[in-house]
């Protein structure tokens, strides 16, 4: 039982890691970024590249994997998103196909085969018979400490509630002089940065492949969609839910069919309640 | 349907020259043109109900697998014979889909490209736990009865195949019905202001773009003797579709085809170069590149430049 609780609250800070820079997106555009699985990989193969073929220190693989991010996020924003002027439809498709471009990219670069990301911290806990890896308690920790200072930005800076107010409404929000083009370019930034460090911890947490962008970028779809969009705690809960989901699966059904109850559950959600559990907020 | 002499003249000129290809062509190419053939088919269906209706489907495979499999299933373990298995299979298709989209059809936009990603995803991970003794789980099935032997009678095969179906499409696409659709893609209120019913065209677009995924998955099946699940349900053949079907030019007949046969030659003529998954990187490149340039695809550009041509004689 303890097991299961430490399980699923580890699994589920990093899957609110993983939802919030695609709820960010989907919240102030309401574009579905199909590419955001593509910084979560970008991320964990810079790292991988960073820390363990070039040997540097860790916190600079982490560091580099975020700037990196970082910087695809702005350049998505500025050659694709922007170019295509709000036309839903076909920016989710160049996002489609930008993320199978980068996917191959990898593959180009590290080669076909799976990686195994070295633990970021060394060593293993034991709670009541569950082996819980520091690495992985690292990452639940990292997550909460960003998702909290993400929440504090959004909430008090000023930059933070212009982002709100773009979300809520793009033409108020330029009638009372917002910039919105730079407050996209920042969320795209926040969202890069986002994608590429839960990639890190993602990684970590299963193993390196060119493939891994897929189950992250379900993940953080069936968040928003179980959700509804933009609330960050709506995210928090939800991300909650799906981890707790998973693990009991695994632990109590069969290992197989964890990723079969997200979908369920996301496809049972769209068409009970095509709002989301918690309706459609704002930010 | 304003049906003029010159457009058969332009079908028969077109099936008359795909029919003597055989006799041009290398054995290697013509495996190439099959693979074409068969995506070309797996495009229009998706253009069927995504390019036209503007509802984008990223969950196709998930139609095309529910024929492949479903054929295989009958063939392989009931020892059901082929002529009976694949009308079964395009059937189970077509119900099958019907169940599980009927309520994603009033879903809008971006939910339900999302919600066909989730069926795709959802059939891939049962298929391999669900009775692993029918479906041949993570490794699927081989040894499947094939329909021809040899690369001449497998050629002329899809290429039958993909002709019916083109022209089936193309004829009803010329119908009123038609052009609803392609009006619902356009703007949805309008036909639902026209007295119209959405629901009712949205249904029929599914049904018929199911029926050619349906056809199209059971006959590559006995195509290529054998089913398995990473690569059926595999973001890169979604993404294959959909590219070919928009590089070509969504939301017209002959536009998936080019897509399709550009695509296939595109990734041949990269095999010497970049072996394995590494080919996607170029080859994506150019679609996103193309598809940047001009959404509406090559055949736009190719009727642009013909127009420009006419304008200057």
């Amino acid at each position: 039982m303890t097991q299961i609780l430490i399980q699923g609250l580890l699994l589920s800070g990093l899957y609110a890691l993983i939802a919030m820079g695609f709820t960010l997106i989907f919240s102030i555009g309401r574009i579905l970024n199909l590419a955001y699985g593509a910084y979560l990989l970008i991320g964990g193969y810079t790292y991988f590249y960073v820390a363990q073929t070039l040997g540097m220190p860790k916190i600079a693989g982490v560091l580099l994997a975020a700037i990196l991010g970082c910087v695809m996020g702005l350049l998505k924003y500025r050659l694709l998103v922007k170019p295509l002027k709000g036309d839903h439809v076909a920016v989710e498709i160049s996002s489609l196909i930008l993320a199978v471009v980068l996917q191959a990219g990898v593959v180009l670069l590290f080669g076909d085969s799976s990686k195994i990301l070295l633990p970021i911290i060394p060593g293993v806990e034991r709670i009541g018979g569950a082996a819980i890896p520091y690495s992985n308690l690292f990452a639940a920790v990292a997550s909460w400490v960003i998702l909290i200072s993400l929440y504090l930005f959004v909430r008090k800076t000023h930059t933070g509630r212009a982002m709100q107010a773009v979300s809520m409404d793009p033409k108020g929000a330029a009638i009372s002089g917002i910039d919105a083009d730079r407050i996209n370019m920042i969320t795209w930034g926040i969202s890069g940065t986002l994608g590429a460090v839960a990639g890190v911890f993602f990684a970590s947490y299963t193993q390196l492949y060119p493939g891994m962008w897929v189950a992250p970028l379900i993940i953080a779809v069936a968040v928003v969609i179980v959700g509804g969009i933009g609330s960050i705690i709506g995210t928090l809960i939800v991300a909650h839910i799906i981890g707790f989901m998973e693990v009991m699966t695994s632990a109590f059904i069969a290992p197989e069919l964890r990723g079969v109850m997200t979908m369920v559950l996301i496809i049972a959600v769209l068409i009970l309640r095509p709002k989301g559990l918690f309706g459609r907020e704002e930010l | 349907m304003g049906l003029r002499w010159y457009h058969f003249a332009a079908w028969a000129a077109f099936v008359g020259f795909m029919f003597l290809l055989p006799e041009m062509v290398s054995k290697g190419t013509l495996r190439i043109i099959i693979f074409a053939n068969f995506l070309a088919v797996f495009a229009i269906s998706w253009d069927v109900l995504s390019g036209r209706t503007g509802y984008v489907s990223f969950g196709h495979p998930f139609l095309i697998g529910i024929g492949a499999y479903t054929t295989a299933i009958l063939t392989k373990r009931f020892d059901v014979p082929v002529e009976i298995s694949i009308p079964i299979a395009v059937f189970v298709t077509m119900i099958g889909g019907l169940i599980v989209v009927l309520p994603a059809l009033r879903i809008k936009g971006s939910y339900f490209a999302l919600i066909t990603l989730a069926y795709m995803e959802l059939i891939y991970q049962l298929v391999q736990v669900v009775r692993p003794d029918l479906t041949g789980g993570t490794r699927g099935m081989s040894g499947l009865p094939t329909l021809t032997r040899g690369a001449v009678n497998g050629y002329y095969m899809s290429l039958t195949l993909m002709v019916i179906v083109a022209f089936g499409v193309w004829l009803v696409m010329r119908t009123r019905i038609g052009t609803a659709l392609s009006a619902i893609g356009m703007n949805e209120e309008a036909v639902k202001g026209s007295g119209l019913s959405v629901t009712r065209l949205k249904l029929f677009a599914f049904l018929l773009s199911a029926m050619i995924a349906g056809l199209g998955g059971a006959f590559y099946v006995h195509y290529l003797g054998s089913i398995a699940p990473r690569a059926l349900f595999d973001i890169n053949f979604v993404f294959t579709i959909i590219v070919a079907a928009l590089i070509g030019g969504a939301s017209t007949t002959i536009g998936p085809i080019i897509g399709a046969f550009f695509l296939t030659f595109l990734l041949e003529y990269l095999r010497p170069y970049l072996p394995g998954a590494e080919r996607y990187f170029i080859y994506g490149g150019v679609a996103l590149l193309l598809y940047m340039y001009q959404p509406k695809g090559i055949y736009e550009i190719i009727q642009q430049g013909w127009a420009r041509v006419r304008a200057r004689t």
